[in-house]
Parts: structure tokens; sequence; C-alpha cells
């Protein structure tokens, strides 16, 4: 049934698969937390994946951005198989992410966590950096004034001296959004973006998400709780309970779902 | 190669070596239960551990009536008392038990409070073994002592295994140090699978924070921790003295570094791990040919190198999921 | 007291100081990553049989003195075969974190010093005797050590305001997050740990000739955890903090035995800094852990700990058994 929908919007955009997750499979001791999931994020999307507690879905994101191997199944990025590679190669074929529980480098300043992601658009290695070649120098301050643009758009840019683990709670999770962006990805995965944001806060963030996405034509999949916030951003949803995919298509649809309807009355 | 060596040496040696190797293990083993007892409750290498080894073969040493040397401050000193060994076995440790516990409150405690770095903690350890050294340098000088030949009263020393044609002769302190090592494994088993203090050890190895909750007093439990630690410290610093000879202040350092060899190969923090891993290493040395007796230091070390890289959980320690 | 009086008179104590903060650096390096490795005094030990061996039976006798560029080809080619085991015990190693990179660098440590006394090429036990001395009087070596360290100082300014800096940084913070952000751990975690492998093999080579002889008792654990010492005293945030910690704390036995001869001074007081000063030395080293104030959070970081280790695994089987979300 899945598929069906997806081949059908297919067609109706002719859009290509940016991302394709063929039946992984990811177990911990003996219990299976994401089970035989399969779906595809096509270009331009802003997908959303949802689901109770304890669903999956940041397991799903480790597997992709290759932080757990998957159990089984596999991961199909840009027609290329990205199964088995490491995170930080991952990371160079344009894939970013952010985290749900803020894994920023706290005790790094704003702007330098920004610029640590521009790491595999530099040229310059250790050598011409000590010998302080033109070259380096001139690479350095690409990489700041990027970094800067970049907090610009997420509003931290009078922040960029502060040390990163004294910024709001809000902040940091923008400037997480910002890290993942100086990598220049192509698919941004945002995990709980909102999470901790007040009501006016979680509007902005919605609108910055669709922002970027045009702007640096981006592809962006996010893990969101707020349901209304998912309704209103995302084109396609995909609903993981107990590991499965329950549902997957446009916002409309799924919210008739009855399995949806059953997964989330059943624990809210 | 194995068999032509233990063809050459007879069946009589291989025994001997097993005997040796199981006694020199369990001291091994009664000495790392006490790292790994520190280690499994606060997550830290206390490197004083070694010197509080010292301290307690001192301390027996000058509770048996033992007399101090030419150099330093207590030159020429002796207790008037003569304990019997066994009496100043108990005693000796249960000072160098103490000993440990002013080490916590001193250089573990403040550290813990404040939540500093652990990495501190490894450091203020070796100030605190290096500031229990040079008291013992600077009070008793570093001469080599030996323990009274009579310690063990009216037993022989040593016991024929063999036939009189064919003899196989075990030191009577290495059967002493075997019993007596034997004899602590066994109660600390007993302690730790079926005492309330026991319970709450595992309880709070398997999960501080949530053993904390459940109420069970860190701080007090804690103190308690690093008493027995020094306690079994002391006990094989005072075996090995007694079976060898106490070999300056710094006698102890080396041991506690064979020590973290083997809390790791049995698992750091794992209680059952370190008697494995003391007798494992005991035997693992006793077996070294004696051309090549200037290696035996390195087995240690050797065997724990390779257990990191092959297992570094240990071999009974649970697997360590990675970290997301 | 003239300026050459007191520089012959203290030249050794000068020179060792400066040493001692080079010897920071080596250990301050792979701290950078976030690397806890107490392998310093192995490749400080390798580097000063290099010199030792090279200088006493490889170069021909010289008249005079010792030609210095002998002195610094000895040192080039310390740093190639420090480098080459550093890189050799780096792969396997520093997949291993915190506690257990410690151990298994102390381990390698104590084989090296097994190997030393028992070779006969490093003259077991008894060590190298009468290595030859490249200058007049002690006081020359600071012509070698004091460029050296200027160097060692430049470039670790130069790293760390740089990019690679960052990226080591980056990863004593977070290396799963820098992981995922392009950066290759393993690439740069070796590269900090083979650099503070050079500095200690090419310290190990000067200090062979500078001490004269070289044995297994040179560079063993408790010389790895001054070292440590030295960082941690100083700071470990920046480069300056390993240079000042290395030279205070090599200073401090000498200076108290300075003051042991001042006069005026009750007898038992004299004799206790005299003979007790390293008594003082380890309370320094304890007081100076507990009562420094504390330097940003590298709890999480640089040691994962079983305390908190054990908490973080349960909550993390947990969550990613639930898919923590």
């Amino acid at each position: 049934m899945a598929t069906g929908i997806i081949e059908a919007r297919m067609e109706q955009h002719g859009q290509f698969p940016l991302l394709e997750v063929q039946q992984v499979t990811r177990r911990f001791s003996g219990l299976v937390a994401v089970n035989q999931v399969s779906f595809t994020v096509a270009q331009g999307d802003i997908f959303g994946l949802i689901g109770p507690n304890g669903a999956g879905k940041t397991t799903l994101f480790n597997v992709i951005t290759g932080l757990i191997p998957p159990s089984s199944g596999q991961l199909i990025y840009q027609n290329q198989r990205i199964t088995k590679l490491q995170p930080h190669r991952i990371a160079a074929k344009g894939i970013a992410r952010t985290f749900q529980n803020l894994r920023l480098f706290g005790n790094l300043s704003v702007l330098e966590n920004v610029a640590i992601a521009r790491h595999t658009h530099r040229r310059s290695g250790l050598v011409q950096e000590i010998l302080r070649t033109p070259r380096a120098i001139a690479e350095e301050r690409q990489t700041h004034l990027k970094a800067l643009e970049l907090l610009a758009w997420v509003g931290l840019a009078e922040k960029a001296e502060q040390t990163a683990r004294n910024l709001s709670y809000g902040d940091q999770r923008r400037l997480e959004i910002a890290r993942a962006l100086a990598v220049e990805p192509r698919l941004l995965l945002l995990d709980e973006p909102a999470a901790g944001m007040n009501p006016n806060e979680k509007a902005a963030l919605s609108q910055l998400i669709r922002q970027l996405r045009d702007a640096f034509n981006l592809t962006i999949v996010l893990i969101e709780h707020h349901v209304p916030l998912v309704m209103g951003l995302c084109n396609q949803i995909a609903v993981l309970d107990f590991g499965q995919l329950i549902a997957i298509g446009q916002p409309e649809v799924v919210r008739q779902d009855p399995a949806v309807i059953a997964a989330y009355l059943g624990k809210e | 190669m194995q068999a032509s060596f233990l063809f050459n040496h007879g069946h009589h040696s291989i025994f001997t070596a097993i005997l040796n190797g199981l006694s020199i293990g369990s001291v091994y083993a009664i000495f790392a239960l006490g790292y790994t007892l520190v280690f499994s409750i606060l997550g830290i290498i206390n490197f004083a551990h070694g010197a509080i080894f010292t301290l307690g073969a001192y301390f027996s040493y000058t509770l048996t009536g033992g007399a101090f040397g030419f150099n330093g401050l207590l030159a020429n000193a002796s207790l008037p008392i003569h304990l019997p060994f066994l009496f100043a076995l108990v005693l000796g440790s249960i000072l160098a038990g103490i000993a440990s516990v002013i080490v916590e409150r001193l250089a573990f405690r403040p550290l813990r409070k404040r939540g500093a770095d652990p990495l501190l903690t490894l450091v203020s350890s070796l100030g605190a073994a290096v500031v229990i050294v040079n008291v013992i340098q600077y009070l008793v000088g570093s001469e080599i002592y030996t323990f009274p030949s009579d310690i063990y009263g009216r037993l022989p020393a040593s016991i024929n295994f063999g036939t009189v044609e064919r003899p196989i002769a075990i030191r009577t302190v290495q059967i002493v140090i075997f019993s007596v090592s034997a004899l602590i494994v066994s109660i600390l088993t007993y302690f730790i699978n079926f005492t309330r203090f026991g319970k709450a050890l595992q309880a709070v190895s398997e999960d501080a924070i949530t053993a904390s909750l459940l109420g069970i007093n860190t701080e007090k439990f804690i103190t308690f921790t690093f008493f027995l630690s020094g306690f079994l410290a002391g006990l094989a610093g005072t075996l090995v003295g007694s079976s060898v000879s106490i070999a300056g202040p710094y006698f102890g350092i080396a041991f506690g570094l064979k020590g973290l060899g083997v809390i790791v190969l049995g698992g750091l923090g794992n209680i059952p791990g370190a008697v494995l891993g003391g007798l494992v290493i005991g035997l693992a040395e006793a077996f070294v040919p004696a051309d090549y007796s200037g290696y035996k230091e390195a087995i240690a070390f050797a065997l724990l190198f390779m257990m990191l890289l092959v297992r570094p959980q240990g071999l009974l320690g649970r697997s360590v999921i990675q970290k997301v | 007291m003239t300026m050459t009086a007191f520089l012959e008179t203290y030249g050794f104590l000068i020179v060792s100081m400066l040493l001692g903060a080079l010897l920071g650096l080596s250990v301050y390096l792979p701290l950078m990553a976030g690397q806890l490795s107490l392998a310093s005094p192995g490749f400080y030990a390798l580097g000063g049989y290099i010199a030792a061996i090279l200088s006493t039976q490889v170069f021909p006798v010289t008249e005079g003195s010792f030609p210095l560029l002998e002195l610094l080809l000895e040192m080039l080619l310390a740093a190639i075969a420090a480098a080459v085991l550093a890189i050799a015990l780096g792969i396997p190693v520093l997949r291993l974190r915190g506690i257990y990179l410690a151990i298994a660098t102390i381990a390698f440590v104590e084989i090296l010093r097994v190997l030393a006394l028992n070779l006969e090429i490093t003259g077991g036990a008894v060590g190298i005797f009468g290595i030859p001395q490249p200058f007049q009087s002690q006081i020359g070596y600071l012509w070698i050590v004091v460029p050296l360290l200027g160097l060692s100082m430049v470039f670790l300014y130069r790293l760390e305001s740089m990019h690679v800096g960052r990226v080591l940084r980056a990863i004593r913070e977070d290396e799963l997050a820098a992981d995922t952000m392009g950066i290759n751990p393993t690439h740069y975690k070796l590269l900090s740990f083979v650099l503070g492998a050079v500095l200690a093999g090419v310290v190990g080579a000067i200090s062979a000739h500078f001490l004269n002889t070289w044995n297994a008792r040179q560079g063993t654990f408790d010389a790895s955890i001054v070292y440590l010492a030295f960082v941690l005293s100083g700071g470990s945030r920046t480069f300056v903090g390993p240079v000042v910690g290395g030279i205070v704390l090599t200073a401090l036995p000498e200076i108290l035995r300075g003051m042991a001869g001042i006069s005026g001074l009750p007898i038992w007081l004299a004799q206790f800094l005299q003979d007790g000063r390293l008594i003082i030395f380890g309370l320094l080293i304890v007081m100076s852990t507990v009562f420094l104030p504390p330097r940003g959070n590298y709890t999480r970081t640089v040691t994962t700990m079983a305390m908190a280790k054990a908490a973080a695994r349960q909550r993390e089987t947990r969550e990613t058994r639930e898919g923590s979300d």
C-alpha cells in the first residue's frame, strides 16, 4: 500500500528520489527498534517522521547517518549505497543532521561550532595552517564569513562569540541547525527541532525551515512530536509505531488513517 | 615447544609451577579485588592502591616487632611488642584500610564533591601515592626488610608433596598465602552475594544514580569500600612481603601496575573477574621458562594489552553498547 | 652572583625545567583531542635509547665535543622512530576510550621498560653510560632546548588558532557529533597522538645526552603521571598550561631543597625540606588538583568514567532500544 502511494506521488510531481530506505531493520539485543521499514524521500520534500515514544524514529536517523549500522536492509542516497559507510563519509556525501538531545561542542564558541562543520569543504591541511600560507588564511576567513552568514540565517549572528553551552535552549536548537547547514547538505535531518520551544518560536521555526529549504535547495526529513507543526509543514508524512511503518502519505491522508488514529489515541 | 618444555622439566616441576602460580595469583586476586571494588562504584582507578599495599607490609612488619635500619627518622626503632604473624597481618591490614580511607577523604572526596574531572582524580591519587612512598622513605629509609624467619612458628620451611625419591617441595609460605587468599576470596564472595552491603555494592556498580535514588547512603558506602580496598591491599602487601621481602618504599608501585593488568583481564569493575585475572596472570608468570625470567614482568602487561584490543570489557565483563 | 655564574650553577635545573615543559606538551597534544594517553614516557625512552646507542656505538668517536649535526640527526631519527611506533600503536589503541586508553598506554610503557631491561643493545639493567656531550657545560643545552620549545609553542599556538585545532577540540567535546559533521575522528586522534609521541621522542634524544646516561629508569610510569600533573596543574585548555606546569613542577623539588639552605630555619624544618621534599611535592600535586578552580567542564568528554558511564550506558541502552524519542 505504502509503495503505491509513493509511486503515485512521484508520477504526480515527476520528482527524483533522493533517499531510499529499503527494508531497514535494527535490533538491540533481541528488541526490534526498527522493523522492515521502507520509504523514499524525494528531492525537495519536507518529510515528517512521526510516531509515539519509542517508535524507532531516532534510531532510524542514527542508522541513516551511519552512527549505528542496520541489522539488515539498505540505504540508497542519490542512487549510491551508503549502508555501511562511516558517519563522516555519509556527511561528506551531503547528509547532515541535528540531535534530539543537543550535541553541540559546548565549550566552543557559537561561531566555532559552525566553522567546524565546514570541515569537508576545506582544502588546506595541517602543514599549510601551521605555515600560515595565504591560502590557509584566506580559507579561514571564508570559513568565518560562511559561518556568520549561516548564523544570520538562524538569528544568532550577534551571539557568534558566546560559548555555545551558555545559549538558551531555543538558541541551541537553532545553532544545531546552522551547524548542520555548514556541511552544505542536500539532505537535512532534523530531530525534534521544535522541542522545548514556545508556540511563537515554533511558528517561527516552521517558517525558517521552509525558507531554508528554498534558499539552500534542501530536502528535509524531520522528527517532530507537535502534530500541528508537522501537518502544516510537511508534504509527506511517515508514521512509525513500535518500529514499524504504519502509514505514509500526504498529511491529510495520514491524518485520517485508522491505524494512525489508533496508535495515537491509544497513547495520548 | 610447550611439550618439550614440559618434558624437560618433568611433571613435578609442573606441579610446583602450578602451586606457585596459584599462590602468587591468589595474592594478585585479593590485591586486584581492592582495585576493582573502588572502580566498580566510582569508576576511577586509585593509583594509591599500590602505595597502600606497601604501607600494609610495613605496618605488619612493625607489628611483628621488626626493627628498622640505619636510615630515616625512625632508624633502629622497633615496637616493644611482638605480635604473632597472623595478628600482625590482620591488624596491619586494618591500618592499611584506615590509611586508604584517609586517602579517600583527602584526595578523592573533595574532587567528587566538586564534580571535578575524573582525570584529576587519577593525578591526585598518584599524588597521594607519592606522599605515602616518600613518607615511608623519610621515616624508615629505603632498605630492604625481611620478615623474621619464624613467623609461622613451628611449621617447617617447606612441605614435601612428592615422595622421598622424587621430592616436590613447596615453601610453606606459598601454602599459607594461598590458604589465606582463598579464605579471603570465599569470605568476600559470601559478603558480596549475601549481605546488605554486597547487594548495595552490586546495585551501585550497576547504576550509581538509581542506587542513590533508592536510598543507599553513598558516602558511608564509599568510605567502607575504600576501607575494604585498603584492607585487601594491606593483606596482599604483607603476604608478598613475608614471602620474599619488603623491597623498599617503591615495592608496591610495580605491583600496583600489574594489578591493572589483572583487573583489565578479568573485566574492569568485575569482582569475579579480578579473581580469575589474578589466577591467570599468576599461572602465566609461573610458567615462564627460567631463561626468559627477565620478561616475566611484562606478561601481565602483554595480556592486558591484548585483552584491551580483542575484548576491552575483559574475560567476564559484559559488552558495552556503543554510545549514540 | 653574575649572570654567567647563575647560569652555570642552575644550568641543569633550567634545562630540566624547559624539558619538563616540552614533556608537558607531549601529553597535552593527544589531550587536545580528548585522548588521555600516558604513552609519552615510552616514546621518551625510545628517543633516548636511539640517541644513546647511535652516539656511543654507531657514530665514530670524535675529538672534543660531540658534533651538533649528529645530535640533530639523532633527534630526527628519534622523531621518525617515535612516529612509526606511534602509528603502529595508535591505530589499535585509539579505538579505546577514557581510562581504557590510559591503561593500554601504561601497558605499552611497561612493556618497553621490560624490553629495555632485558635486551643487550639497551645495556640491560645497567643501561648505557658515557653518552658524549655536545656542549662544554649543561647550560649549553639551551641552544637546542630553547629553539625547540619556541618552535613547539609557535606550532601549538598556530594549531590552536586554526581549523585543525578547532577540529581537535570538537573531537574532545563530542566525538560522535564531530563524526556526523564530516570529520574523521580516527585520523585526527592519530595525528595528535603521533605529534605528542614525536615531541617526546625528540626530548628523549636530547635528554640522553643531557643526563649523560640512559637506562630503564628513564621514562617509567610515574613519569607519565608527573607529565600529566604538568598539564593539569597548568591547565589543559591551552598550550600555555603545560608549559608553565612543566617548568614550575620540575623546579619545585629543587626550590624546596634550596629553601632548606636558608639560614635561620629550625633544623628539623631544614631537614624536612631537604629529605622530605618529595613528600611536599606529592602533597602539592594532591592540593593542586583538589584546590585549583575547575577549568571548564571536561568531565563529559576527556574520560568516560564508569559511574557516569554505567548510568549513561543504561540510559542509552534504554533509549536506543526505545528509539529514544
